[in-house]
């Protein structure tokens, strides 16, 4: 009986034990949500370097814009934000952008 | 009354799920650049979807209806893709570092050991209201929902800093969290503040907002609140209070986050500034929230004109209502005053007697007769927003 009642407080003291560190872990899992970009000759580079660092809703939330403006985007994202894009590639991606996102400007 | 309840029938319940609508928030769907989606993420209720890796979340105008806001409806915003996702509160420090008299370990139990301060503090994103801009800029396209109404209790900086000592020759003081870049390449968001700035009295880390723990999307399990100051400034997940002898160089306070260095932090539209700073206190600004845009009242009826106004911490002295475009304007009753930093809620009666389309218009001026545009303010990197809008209403 008395080995019991140990074992039993044991239990309860590895259980409250267990209960304050799982307590002290906070974790959530951070849902994928899929953004389809227009359909068009660039689609693939664009998705394959921008996806790298954020989700492809970031071009989507963007209004249209002119050329340039896409052109400084793409530049801004190389050479201040640091993304690895080759020169021959990013110009694939700013003419993907101003097709399927431009003004037409 | 019209399209107030109108998104409820279509948040979805599921973890993640996300789903099209044609207006949200109160904006015709005209206005919006793109088809926003609502998305559910952990911790939070179905909130406007703008990117989610990282996640910036904004919150439907409905909920400004109350005067604070609950956790689960507060936007969200990050700003590099590796957020932290778990976080051991056992693990987690604060440390504090630099030029000081004696290094900072801080548990969660250090932190509440300090002097416990709590207040409301409106947060607002430095970039709310930028998708109104006009011309365009690029950036988080925010609606007026890029921020919220927080009760939220903490330590004070000051005194984490007394007990560090400041050595004479500080300068500036950094904030990094727990956010990391998803390549070396890409730089680290860290913040900083003038050491004038870091040591007034109300500023705090945080570890509870609206008596509860932090979520941790927006920031667990402490984060700097600087009151009065855009939410760039109020890093999330804070773990490095770092006191500098140098001015601070980091590319978020240095190249990101500045305004022009006029007196309006404003240029002729599409121009760039000659001179910026960093961006620093927020604009007065108010809003309409009820009702919404494109609500049709009932002629005769009274109706109740509500909605929030704050300014840049030194509270609120009146807002006027307009029901005609801007030609007369109506003194408002004021709610309840939680505090300078704390919005305010405003209120005014009204009996629409003509059918017709209305212009709904509310200007706040601060206690010290700061007040809003009737133009929008343009800066390159869509800031500082304050234009006095207008919800259109029809009266049947």
């Amino acid at each position: 009986m008395k080995k019991l009642i140990i074992l039993s407080l044991m239990l309860a003291v590895a259980g409250l034990a267990y209960a304050a560190e799982k307590d002290a872990v906070h974790s959530i899992e951070i849902p994928v949500v899929k953004t389809d970009l227009a359909a068009g000759e660039g689609k693939d580079t664009t998705e394959k370097y921008c996806s790298i660092c954020h989700s492809l809703d970031y071009i989507t939330m963007q209004p249209k814009f002119p050329k340039a403006t896409w052109t400084i985007e793409v530049n801004k994202m190389i050479k201040v934000m640091g993304a690895p894009i080759p020169e021959p590639d990013a110009k694939v991606i700013i003419d993907y952008l101003s097709a399927q996102y431009g003004t037409g400007g | 009354m019209g399209p107030a309840n109108f998104s409820r029938r279509n948040f979805l319940k599921a973890a993640g799920a996300v789903s099209a609508m044609a207006a949200v928030g109160g904006f015709p769907a005209e206005l919006l650049a793109y088809e926003r989606r609502m998305a559910r993420f952990p911790e939070k209720t179905d909130l406007i979807l703008l990117t989610s890796r990282p996640p910036q979340l904004e919150t439907p105008l409905s909920y400004f209806k109350e005067m604070i806001t609950p956790n689960e409806a507060l936007f969200v915003r990050w700003h590099i893709a590796n957020v932290p996702t778990s976080v051991d509160v056992n693990e987690w420090g604060l440390k504090v570092g630099g030029n000081i008299e004696k290094e900072l370990a801080l548990s969660m139990d250090d932190l509440k050991k300090f002097e416990k301060v709590t207040f409301t503090a409106v947060i607002q994103c430095s970039g709310n209201g930028r998708s109104l801009f006009v011309p365009p800029v690029a950036g988080g396209e925010w609606g007026d929902g890029a921020m919220g109404n927080v009760t939220w209790t903490g330590a004070r900086l000051r005194d984490i800093l007394n007990s560090a000592g400041l050595k004479a020759g500080t300068v500036d003081v950094s904030f990094n969290g727990l956010d990391k870049p998803p390549l070396p390449t890409v730089p680290d968001l860290v913040k900083s503040l003038p050491v004038d700035k870091a040591m007034e009295e109300d500023l705090i880390v945080a570890y509870e907002m609206n008596g509860k723990p932090l979520t941790m999307l927006n920031g667990f399990p402490a984060r700097l609140i600087v009151p009065g100051w855009y939410a760039t400034y109020w890093v999330k997940s804070l773990s490095d209070i770092t006191v500098l002898s140098k001015p601070f160089e980091g590319f978020w306070v240095k190249t990101a986050y500045r305004i022009p260095e006029t007196d309006c932090g404003c240029v002729p539209p599409g121009t760039t500034p000659k001179k910026t700073v960093p961006i620093n206190r927020m604009t007065t600004r108010s809003l309409i929230i009820d009702p919404s845009a494109s609500s049709e009242l009932t002629l005769n009826k009274p109706v109740t004109i509500m909605g929030v106004a704050f300014s840049g911490g030194r509270g609120i002295q009146d807002v006027l209502v307009s029901v005609d475009g801007g030609k007369r304007w109506e003194e408002t009753r004021l709610g309840e005053d939680k505090g300078k930093y704390s919005w305010r809620q405003f209120f005014y009666e009204w009996r629409p007697t003509k059918p017709g389309r209305y212009a709904l218009m509310a200007r706040a001026t601060d206690t010290i007769g700061e007040s809003q545009p009737f133009e929008g303010l343009w800066n390159p990197a869509g800031y500082l927003w304050n234009k006095v809008e207008k919800t259109e209403v029809v009266v049947k």
